[in-house]
């Protein structure tokens, strides 16, 4: 498994975990100020996952001092930008779908649109790293 | 993605040149040595420069490195 690979199952990981942690406290959202929870809610997700991502890629790096050493060439730019445009469709189908079904679940209030996008947000990172792995594997 | 029509010698090649490892090649090539996996198994197709950059490697024209179309199946 390449350096990179590794470090697309770290961060997929990461994200996974992190969210998971996350929307697991989503029905905080009925509480009388769902606003502040979010914010909060969000700032230490942010924090963790940042943490996660710093150690996990510290070791890699440790383990693949060569590897980590160099830039990413033609065909891991080329992986990045198909996992990106995969993502896109997965954030803008997301956010588009995601706010109207927000509006009609949790009312019109502003945290649901914004737990909607951040939802579409997460989700195409996950299939975005996930897209990453899958070209790894097969080679481009 | 369709299959590509783009074949290649370089495995040929890497022999010919003192058995040559696919690590050695992409250190002077300047890719990974998963990227020169991925050419030489056909799976992904270089840009010219990096096609450029193998000929010049093994001292040969580009043209004997890749193959294009059916001709070039092997």
């Amino acid at each position: 498994m390449s350096f990179r690979e590794k470090t697309a199952w770290v961060t997929l990981c990461a994200i996974i975990l992190v969210s998971l942690m996350y929307w697991f406290h989503v029905p905080s959202l009925l509480e009388p100020h769902p606003g502040l929870w979010v914010v909060h809610a969000m700032g230490v997700s942010l924090a963790a996952y940042l943490v996660i991502e710093v150690v996990a890629h510290v070791v890699l790096r440790m383990r693949h001092p060569r590897d980590a050493r160099l830039p990413k060439d033609e065909r891991e730019q080329l992986i990045d930008l198909k996992a990106i445009r995969i993502a896109y469709y997965v954030f803008a189908t997301g956010a588009l779908c995601g706010i109207p079904v927000m509006l009609h679940l949790a009312g019109a209030g502003p945290v649901a649109m914004a737990m909607a996008v951040f939802m579409a947000f997460v989700l195409s990172q996950i299939v975005k790293h996930a897209a990453r792995i899958a070209y790894y594997r097969r080679g481009a | 993605m369709a299959p590509t029509l783009v074949t290649n010698s370089i495995r040929q090649l890497r022999f010919a040149h003192r058995e040559m490892t696919q690590q050695e090649l992409a250190d002077r090539v300047g890719v990974t040595r998963q990227t020169i996996h991925a050419i030489e198994a056909g799976k992904y197709s270089p840009s010219l420069e990096v096609a450029f950059r193998m000929a010049e490697v093994f001292g040969v024209r580009v043209d004997e490195v890749f193959h294009y179309g059916k001709a070039g199946r092997r």
